[in-house]
């Protein structure tokens, strides 16, 4: 992802109201960590698993804070328990910025990332999390505003799969 | 040292905290000691203490307490290495370990039983404060003072197995009653409005 165009998700995530993001980094959007640990306006938490970076977004969340969690894909497997069980069964909002490897839109998909691409939407799917799939940033800050604006209104965790023009 | 005894030694010392539970007996136990509207009883294992751990810090200023259970620790110990590098002074953990997984009513055990030690791999992942508790003076002493110290605590209270939770009505207030119960109060309490509440 072009520097712009982290500066430009960071900067949306905050319009969208969150201020506060626990994540474990990946490749595709990693530019947007060292923006958010900059921001005085967020607080970002390293987690040890995408399980705990749920279930402390969710307590920060029912704290008062506007939550995302921050992943890769392959943390919806890890994290699929926490976000069924905090996320949809107590219902409490949580926005997940997920860095969509092994999808058709991905630019950098090869043979390592595939099946892990293959399964992420269906997964959501089986989870009841309804996702928004972004390849390009022409409504990004519209995007990042809709999404959090249904998390809310659903009390369920929605996801943003950022690929295309986020992957390169 | 049984875990009512050491719950309703907690539910005496209850004002303006958090309490944040996992699935277990002590769920069952602590809402039928403890009406307190800050309860919010998480309904599955391996959450709590991660819950806890947002609402800690999220509410810096609010003591926040984990009742946990051996084998909800052991589904999450990576909650241990996290909790071991944020630190949050507000935060105190009492994970209540029979050494047995007594929810599957033939108590099969768990590593606890064997030769793990939760406290020692508390220590290990950065909890400077983390003790074994063994006898209920010793709780009373150490688990009761830790309430009044603005530092992070983690305790882990050998109890022997008990069924009272077995004995006593299970609470009837589902996840989402007891959610808005407990951030009705928050924002009573913290006089904000908690954002994702929203307007109808």
């Amino acid at each position: 992802m072009k520097d712009e165009l982290a500066k430009r998700l960071v900067q949306g995530l905050k319009r969208a109201g969150i201020n506060f993001v626990t994540y474990l980094p990946e490749t595709r959007l990693s530019q947007i960590v060292p923006l958010l640990r900059d921001d005085p306006d967020m607080e970002l938490i390293s987690a040890a698993s995408e399980q705990e970076a749920v279930t402390i977004a969710a307590g920060a969340t029912l704290g008062g804070k506007q939550a995302a969690v921050y992943m890769e894909n392959t943390g919806i497997y890890v994290s699929s328990y926490s976000l069924l069980v905090t996320g949809k069964q107590l219902g409490v909002p949580i926005l997940l910025v997920i860095g969509y490897l092994g999808g058709v839109p991905d630019q950098r998909n090869s043979f390592l990332y595939s099946t892990i691409g293959k399964h992420t939407i269906p997964t959501l799917e089986a989870l009841g999390i309804e996702h928004m799939l972004l390849n390009n940033s022409d409504q990004l800050e519209v995007n990042l505003n809709d999404a959090v604006r249904a998390a809310n209104a659903q009390r369920a965790p929605f996801a943003l799969l950022f690929a295309g023009e986020f992957s390169v | 040292m049984i875990r009512h005894e050491c719950l309703e030694l907690l539910a005496a010392k209850m004002s303006d905290q958090l309490v944040v539970t996992s699935q277990s007996g002590q769920r069952i136990e602590w809402s039928h000691l403890s009406k307190h509207e800050g309860n919010l009883l998480v309904g599955m294992m391996g959450c709590a203490i991660g819950v806890a751990t947002g609402l800690a810090l999220a509410l810096p200023h609010r003591k926040v307490i984990a009742l946990d259970s051996d084998g909800s620790v052991l589904l999450s110990l990576f909650n241990l290495a996290t909790l071991g590098n944020l630190r949050p002074k507000n935060l105190v953990v009492y994970v209540f370990d029979n050494g047995v997984y007594s929810g599957s009513r033939i108590s099969y055990p768990t590593a606890t039983a064997g030769h793990t030690d939760l406290a020692a791999v508390a220590r290990g992942a950065g909890i400077v404060d983390s003790h074994t508790i063994r006898d209920i003076e010793e709780f009373k002493k150490k688990g009761i003072e830790a309430l009044a110290r603005n530092a992070l605590a983690f305790f882990v209270c050998k109890v022997e197995e008990s069924l009272i939770h077995r004995e006593i009505a299970r609470p009837n207030t589902d996840l989402a009653e007891n959610k808005y119960t407990f951030v009705r109060y928050l924002e009573r309490t913290e006089k904000k409005t908690i954002p994702f509440m929203g307007r109808g």
